[in-house]
């Protein structure tokens, strides 16, 4: 295990996935605001909470990157095109499993089951993501296989 | 089964809202519920027979034969709505409502309760139990599991279950007979994507029960010396109800092509919600005291409004997502044979400047009454400020959403004038660059002066409806409260004067512009909320006792259960348009407001 590698590329594939993210925000293609949504979790203030979310998918990506390091020791090699098996993988389960369940355990975020009593301001996700855009299921995998891509050609240069 | 009959159409009035905050449902004065739209306000009618026909279904739990005088009403302050019919053996009423807080419990998110009891007598009733799906009004597959029905259609389904061993068969017609002392307790859950939460008559009650001591607590919130405080409550309650929980975002009203002429073909989709109608309920909300509900909204817009910004889209589904293109439903007959039906709604394109003046005039309220805009709202609000900087002189489609052409509405300059003198007021009291700041100033300066030299006309006395037009625009009642003019001037006080002689609907009634002059066929009624600006307008400009009696005519006007569609009659007095419709609930409330406002100041 590459331990040197991990702590290292898995900070920069997060860095550069949560930059993916915030440019299709601002190309107008998703409302799904990662660092706002965790950061959500600890303050109601956005901006704010857009900087502490951030710090917290830094530290989110890096638990998910001993993943994918552990995936690659199994399998024997690190490559790019395995990283973005795993990439399209991570996305399908962060919006098939991750997002809806962030519905039952955030405090800021309504469920659809929401009344009149709920003082939740974050609109759920709904179906994989699609009420914070049509994009947003694209987006999500596509910047998660930009994440598998990364951490799989630097630990496979490493 | 009655059902298979055509029948007259129902006054739109006769209809009542029952409600979750999530979907609504409306009922007439026999018991049958003509539209339900799963799972949302948005989603598709299982009961639809308000505009598509016998075939797009219905629920009906009443007297079975004619049955007499009828009394309506709402429980106070609670939306659980009550029916009673007189019949020969005895009375009969139906209690109903639905759940609308259902968090943290094992519920359904759609529960309709409807209980009928019986006093003096055994009575004869009836259910009538059709669902059909969609446009074309499929019919569900069937099965039973013990007391409860189960209708099933790909993702969704819906279940009844009632504390009676009849039998119901969707489709036909079964009778009932209710004993005093014996209620027969009817509960219709839904599931979309998810599995039924079965729930058991009597549990169901409880739920209702509850929701309405919580609805109870909501209302006496609101202030007590408020002038026709019922009527505000209803409105404030109605408003609330059209506010989609899961997101805040306040839906225009819950039905589709309710015609604006009885058999026309103004018929539109209004199950989404307008920036500018979330705007006017902030501060419907913040003036009634619902600080809460005020905040949810700007929480709304901010979200909702975040792909298309600084650009302000005319409206969103309740998610914030563009509406999906018009369409019209060819095979559905529409409410008394108005035709088309419309889904979706093609105003999502047009360019309005109006809006940009309304939310912003929203922010600078909510700030005004000692909420912090936090940074990223104030940095939305710049940007909407910019782009009207930047976009006042090009024309717009203007507040009525006209589709034939653009022009320069000089109601939507006034609102640009409005968004940029907000911005620059908010400016003071948020980070700022100073030449931005400047341009927004001298922006306003120069919108004023292109109002006041082109969109008045000097020989009336007289704002106009756009530039060089000889017509006015009821829109222009607004004027009193932006603060473009003094309210007691000259030229405020003849653009009203000139509204309320050439837009005369029959007092108290006003047409929006000059009957016909829209580009479309046919006519349309007299349009509510103008009547209740008015309202607003006379009592912003001291004369309260004009304000007073007006607003008194209006609430008379009222559906028997307190509620107002979009437009009315001028000669019927019949209600018309989409029902209920939230501006006009918005513009009781702040007619109600602006009398109190103007009452504490001339004491």
């Amino acid at each position: 295990m590459d331990w040197a590698g991990w702590s290292l590329f898995g900070l920069l594939a997060t860095v550069g996935l949560t930059a993916l993210m915030i440019s299709a925000q601002l190309g107008g293609l998703s409302r799904l605001d990662l660092p706002l949504i965790l950061g959500t979790v600890v303050t109601p203030d956005p901006d704010r909470a857009r900087a502490a979310g951030f710090l917290i998918h830094l530290a989110v990506g890096q638990c998910f990157a001993l993943g994918y390091a552990g995936c690659f020791v199994l399998l024997g090699q690190a490559t790019w095109w395995i990283g973005g098996l795993l990439g399209a993988l991570h996305g399908a389960v962060a919006l098939t499993v991750i997002l809806p369940m962030l519905v039952g355990v955030h405090p800021r975020m309504a469920s659809h089951r929401a009344g009149p009593q709920s003082v939740a301001v974050l609109e759920p996700p709904g179906l994989i993501g699609l009420n914070y855009g049509a994009q947003t299921p694209l987006v999500t995998i596509a910047a998660h296989v930009a994440y598998g891509i990364a951490l799989g050609a630097l630990l496979e240069i490493s | 089964m009655s059902g298979s009959r055509t029948r007259e159409p129902v006054p739109i009035e006769d209809y009542a809202l029952l409600g979750d905050t999530r979907t609504a449902a409306l009922v007439d004065s026999d018991g049958s519920i003509d539209w339900l739209c799963i799972p949302r306000f948005e989603g598709q009618p299982v009961f639809g027979r308000l505009v598509g026909g016998e075939a797009a279904g219905h629920f009906k739990l009443g007297p079975a034969g004619p049955a007499g005088p009828v009394t309506r009403r709402y429980r106070p302050s609670t939306n659980t709505l009550e029916t009673t019919w007189e019949t020969r053996s005895g009375r009969l009423t139906l209690t109903e409502g639905m759940v609308a807080e259902v968090s943290g419990e094992l519920l359904p998110s759609t529960l309709l309760v409807r209980r009928l009891s019986a006093e003096g007598g055994p009575v004869a009733a009836v259910i009538e139990f059709d669902p059909r799906l969609g446009d074309r009004h499929r019919r569900p597959r069937v099965r039973r599991r013990g007391a409860l029905l189960v209708c099933t259609w790909p993702a969704l389904a819906v279940a009844l279950t009632m504390d009676s061993p009849a039998q119901v068969e969707p489709g036909l017609a079964q009778p009932l007979t209710i004993t005093p002392g014996h209620p027969l307790t009817c509960v219709l859950t839904v599931a979309d994507r998810e599995p039924l939460v079965h729930v058991d008559p009597v549990t169901a009650w409880n739920a209702l029960e509850r929701d309405e001591l919580r609805w109870q607590d909501w209302c006496a919130e609101i202030d007590p010396d408020l002038p026709h405080r019922d009527a505000v409550v209803r409105s404030l309650l109605t408003l609330r109800l059209l506010t989609y929980s899961p997101s805040g975002a306040p839906v225009a009203a819950p039905t589709t092509s309710l015609p604006e002429s009885l058999g026309g073909g103004r018929n539109w989709d209004y199950r989404y919600s307008w920036p500018r109608d979330a705007s006017i309920g902030v501060a419907a909300f913040l003036g009634a005291g619902k600080q809460a509900e005020a905040r949810a909204f700007m929480a709304w817009l901010l979200s909702a409004t975040r792909l298309d910004r600084p650009r302000l889209p005319v409206l969103l589904t309740l998610h914030g997502k563009h509406p999906r293109s018009e369409r019209e439903l060819t095979a559905w007959p529409g409410y008394a044979a108005s035709t088309p039906v419309r889904v979706g709604n093609a105003a999502s394109a047009q360019h309005q400047l109006d809006g940009y003046g309304w939310v912003l005039d929203a922010a600078w309220l909510l700030s005004r009454s000692g909420h912090r805009l936090y940074s990223e709202t104030w940095r939305a609000m710049a940007g909407f400020a910019d782009r009207v900087a930047e976009h006042w002189r090009e024309p717009d489609a203007g507040i009525w959403e006209i589709r034939a052409d653009s022009a320069h509405h000089v109601h939507s300059k006034m609102m640009a004038w409005l968004a940029l003198d907000r911005a620059v007021r908010l400016a003071e009291h948020h980070r700022t660059a100073g030449s931005r700041r400047r341009r927004w100033s001298q922006e306003r300066d120069a919108l004023r002066e292109d109002i006041t030299r082109h969109g008045f006309d000097p020989e009336r006395g007289t704002y106009t409806r756009s530039y060089g037009s000889a017509e006015v625009d009821a829109a222009l009642l607004v004027l009193p409260q932006l603060g473009f003019e003094a309210p007691e001037s000259a030229r405020v006080q003849g653009t009203l004067d000139a509204v309320a002689r050439e837009l005369d609907a029959g007092r108290p009634l006003l047409f929006r512009y000059p009957p016909g002059h829209d580009g479309l066929d046919g006519s349309e009624g007299a349009f509510l909320p103008c009547s209740f600006w008015m309202v607003q307008a006379l009592a912003r400009s001291g004369r309260l006792p004009e304000a007073q009696v007006l607003l008194d005519e209006l609430v008379a006007l009222a559906s028997p259960v307190g509620l107002y569609a979009e437009e009315m009659d001028p000669r019927t007095r019949r209600h018309l348009g989409n029902y209920p419709q939230a501006l006009t609930h918005s513009g009781l409330i702040q007619a109600a407001l602006a009398l109190r406002d103007a009452a504490a100041t001339e004491r």
